[in-house]
């Protein structure tokens, strides 16, 4: 029972519960910023767990870019709350029990498996071996990341684009 | 010394759960994407345990790119949702419905 | 068998007889029927063939012994089915009667059915039934036998119904031809059954008492039980015998030729061809015998009541008919036969004078005719005095020669029943016959007598030629009635008939006496001045109803129709067609389609549930591979 061990079971709490709420609340806004916590404690789970660098592009692009983002539409284009109060059964039911067969499978699956019983020893990479490694094995998949990125750019200029004769009108 | 592996596991489970869940239940479409990022994350977290387990650094090259990804994934998705707000007039996915039936 | 140089005319002959009258059918069916004259000559040539060779085989053959020419048709393990000829006395002398009162009759049509649209049309059918009516006669197996029976019975169907635009006369044809067709499923089964127990078809070999004993007598009685049906149907016996009046609708000289001497005679020539067969079954005899008496009695007083002069005939011909049954079922196989021979020839005269009346009247009604002074016309009316007076059984007219043999047949059985009611058929036989001729000679009625008288008138120069090409087959005919009686002994000796017995001349006196009673009572009701011309047996007014109605047998069948076809089987046949087979295929469409639409509306169009779906299969899926 080291201090690690601690640290990972009151991150994972962090976690879930900032999810948690993340998914129950009515309002967009509200969600997103549940979501953010429950990153930054991603993020400190990637710190424990030997990945600095990746723990900094979590905080910094998950948390920092995306969900901004998201800020961002919801806030300019005022998309409301839409949902009614509560929790209505039909919606929050099936949906609930398709979580519990997945989870309990899940679980199930990671628990018997002898793989499974090994402890996880500390150890940490440097951003510089990992950089190092990356390019020189996987260089394909980086240059095609980038240009996945480059497309969706281009994809959501244009998606967003306002029509021309609405425009016109708010000209 | 951290945990068993399991344990890290059964985390990105649970994570990957709530985002699922999070998709089958809420009506808004912000929420249906959020939903899949939540699922993204929780995929994240097996992959670093398991590069942590095996002593391999996959685990964590595939990591940046599942987070180059979702980038991408969101920014287009987002565009989406406007489009579609611009031309329904509503966010909610049950108007989303001239398939019924 | 091989033909040596001496049978070889025989056979060429025989074919000749039979050939040329199909031929003549296929050519007018095909090639001449927009020349309606070309199609009567080229019929009656070819008949005359046949007349030709009939005669001829008959002359010069008959004395010899039986003849057989077969080749084999069908093989199958050990049955062998012949096609040939048989030319044995009995074919030979039916063979001539039907060739020569076809040839008559289809002179005669000429005259008869000048004008008609459909003269070809009814020259085919002439000449199809001539050349199925002789290979009948001359056939040498059952089964040949059979399928000729068939095509004289689709003739029969084809010249009743020959004015089709007539809804009676369709519906007329429809009833002979599914009523004959009862009798002829009993034959079948009765030929069938000959064959499974016998192995062979064979005529002369059925007759064979040495091989025909091979079968059990039970079994003997049933098949000439079974074969007896089809000759009740085809001979209008009781109980099938209402088609044959309605078989009326057709032109006279259709009812001359095949409902009065030779189609319906089949029946009776059968039980001629059979009759070695038949008779080593006693019961089925005593059958024979009652059912031929039934017949008789019930047609005679049907003829008693009736207007319609056609009509008349033909319950004549139906009593006559069962007078040749009654015959040939107390063992008097000559006797039958020979009243066959005399009954053809003045039956169909009868027949064809009175249409000589209603092609010039357009009227079957005798009072009509009468009234219109028809006998005027003074062939006709001479030829039909004669017949009648050979029915009635007058000497020395053929017809009493022929009389005398049945009731000497009659009088050799065991009960005086049949004699007895043979003697009140010949009451009621000439009490029908000298009423039509009372009738006819002595209209009543002065006001129409006199109207008649004007306008009616012998027919006018430009008709004299199908006049007397009518006119000339009724002297001929008349010839034959006349003369047919005094061959009895040459036939006998021909057909190798009993001897006649002798010491029985109380039943000439008896049949006399009862003859001249019913030309007295005829007389009496008819033909003296100031009769009333109303019948003693129509005053009692049951008895007329009775005897109008057909004894109530059509309305029996009517009747039996009514309840067992249409309200049992074509309901249940119905109901199950639209109970079952409809509604079960509508059903199973319905099905389809409503499952459609319920699987239909499952697609709620939103997307989360079909997000719900695809990880509820992948979970499943998951747990499948992982833990099975």
């Amino acid at each position: 029972m080291s201090v690690y061990s601690v640290i990972f079971y009151a991150v994972s709490v962090v976690i879930v519960t900032a999810t948690a709420l993340a998914i129950t609340q009515r309002n967009p806004i509200h969600a997103v910023v549940y979501l953010v916590v429950s990153f930054l404690g991603s993020g400190i789970l990637f710190f424990l767990l030997g990945a600095p660098f990746l723990a900094a592009v979590e905080v910094i692009i998950y948390a920092g870019a995306i969900m901004v983002l998201f800020l961002f539409v919801v806030m300019m284009f005022r998309i409301e709350k839409v949902e009614p109060k509560g929790y209505p059964r039909l919606q929050w039911g099936p949906a609930l029990l398709c979580g519990a067969l997945f989870l309990s499978l899940l679980s199930l699956a990671a628990f018997r498996d002898p793989m499974g019983r090994a402890i996880l020893e500390t150890f940490v990479v440097s951003p510089a071996d990992l950089g190092r490694w990356v390019f020189q094995k996987y260089w394909l998949s980086i240059e095609g990341i980038s240009l996945l990125l480059f497309l969706a750019l281009l994809a959501a200029i244009h998606l967003g684009r306002v029509p021309r004769e609405k425009a016109r009108e708010e000209e | 010394m951290i945990v068993p592996y399991s344990h890290v596991l059964v985390l990105a489970a649970v994570t990957f759960v709530l985002g699922l869940v999070c998709i089958l239940a809420r009506r808004n479409l912000v929420m249906t994407l959020i939903g899949i990022e939540v699922m993204m994350n929780g995929a994240a977290i097996a992959f670093i345990a398991s590069g942590l387990r095996w002593h391999q650094l996959e685990g964590q090259a595939f990591v940046l790119f599942i987070i180059g990804v979702a980038a991408a994934e969101v920014s287009v998705g987002l565009a989406l949702i406007i489009g579609a707000y611009r031309r329904v007039g509503s966010a909610d996915s049950d108007t989303y419905s001239i398939l019924k039936g | 068998m091989v033909a040596t140089p001496s049978h070889d005319w025989t056979l060429l002959a025989s074919v000749l007889a039979v050939l040329p009258p199909f031929l003549s059918f296929v050519t007018i069916v095909l090639f001449t029927r927009p020349y309606p004259r070309l199609s009567a000559g080229l019929s009656i040539t070819a008949v005359s063939f046949s007349v030709m060779s009939a005669l001829m085989l008959l002359l010069v053959q008959g004395t010899k012994g039986p003849e057989t020419y077969m080749g084999t048709w069908l093989i199958s393990s050990d049955v062998r089915i012949p096609l040939g000829f048989l030319l044995d006395p009995v074919s030979l002398l039916m063979l001539s009667i039907v060739a020569v009162i076809s040839l008559l009759v289809q002179v005669y049509s000429v005259g008869y059915m000048a004008g008609d649209p459909g003269f070809s049309r009814y020259y085919a059918f002439q000449s199809l039934f001539a050349g199925a009516m002789l290979s009948l006669s001359i056939s040498p197996s059952m089964i040949q036998l059979y399928v000729f029976w068939e095509l004289v019975g689709l003739s029969s169907y084809l010249l009743i119904g020959f004015w089709y635009e007539k809804f009676s006369a369709t519906e007329a044809g429809k009833k002979a031809f599914v009523m004959t067709r009862l009798g002829d499923i009993c034959l079948f089964l009765g030929v069938l059954l000959v064959l499974i127990n016998l192995g062979n078809l064979n005529i002369q070999e059925l007759n064979n008492p040495a091989v025909a004993q091979r079968l059990s007598p039970g079994l003997i009685t049933l098949c000439a039980l079974l074969i007896f049906g089809g000759i009740v149907g085809k001979s209008a016996q009781f109980p099938l015998l209402t088609w044959l009046p309605d078989a009326m609708e057709g032109p006279t000289p259709v009812s001359a030729l095949l409902h009065s001497a030779t189609m319906v005679a089949a029946g009776a020539f059968l039980f001629a061809r059979l009759f070695p067969f038949m008779s080593l079954s006693p019961t089925a005899l005593t059958v024979f015998l009652t059912i031929g008496t039934i017949t008789m009695v019930m047609a005679s007083t049907m003829a008693v009541v009736d207007r319609d002069i056609k009509k008349v005939w033909a319950y004549s011909t139906i009593s006559q008919l069962g007078y040749m049954i009654m015959g040939m079922g107390a063992g008097g196989y000559f006797a039958g036969f020979f009243h066959l021979t005399t009954h053809a020839a003045f039956k169909s005269l009868l027949f064809l004078c009175s249409g000589v009346w209603i092609h010039y009247y357009e009227t079957n009604d005798l009072f009509d005719i009468a009234s219109r002074q028809g006998r005027r016309f003074k062939i006709p009316i001479i030829c039909l005095v004669l017949a009648a007076a050979s029915l009635s059984g007058i000497p020395p007219l053929s017809g009493f020669f022929s009389k005398e043999t049945v009731l000497d047949a009659l009088a050799e059985g065991h009960s005086p029943v049949w004699l007895g009611l043979g003697l009140v058929g010949a009451f009621f036989t000439s009490y029908y016959s000298f009423r039509v001729v009372f009738i006819l000679l002595f209209p009543k009625g002065t006001e129409e007598a006199h109207y008649a008288h004007r306008n009616s008138s012998i027919p006018s120069s430009e008709e004299k030629g199908s006049y007397w090409v009518m006119a000339v087959p009724l002297l001929v005919l008349a010839a034959i009635v006349l003369v047919l009686g005094f061959f009895k002994r040459t036939l006998t000796d021909f057909l190798a008939g009993p001897p006649v017995p002798s010491g029985r001349g109380w039943i000439f006196y008896a049949s006399m006496a009862f003859v001249l009673c019913g030309l007295g009572l005829a007389w009496f009701e008819f033909g003296r001045k100031g009769a009333g011309q109303v019948g003693a047996f129509e005053k009692v007014r049951p008895l007329r109803l009775l005897f109008a109605n057909r004894w109530y047998l059509d309305h029996f069948y009517r009747l039996l129709l009514r309840v067992v076809v249409y309200k049992t089987f074509a309901y249940l046949a119905i109901r199950n067609d639209r109970q079952v087979i409809d509604s079960g295929l509508d059903a199973f469409c319905g099905t389809t389609v409503e499952s459609g639409r319920m699987l239909s509306r499952l697609q709620s169009g939103l997307v989360r549930n079909n997000f719900l779906l695809a990880f509820v299969a992948l979970a499943l899926l998951g747990l499948w591979f992982y833990f099975l």
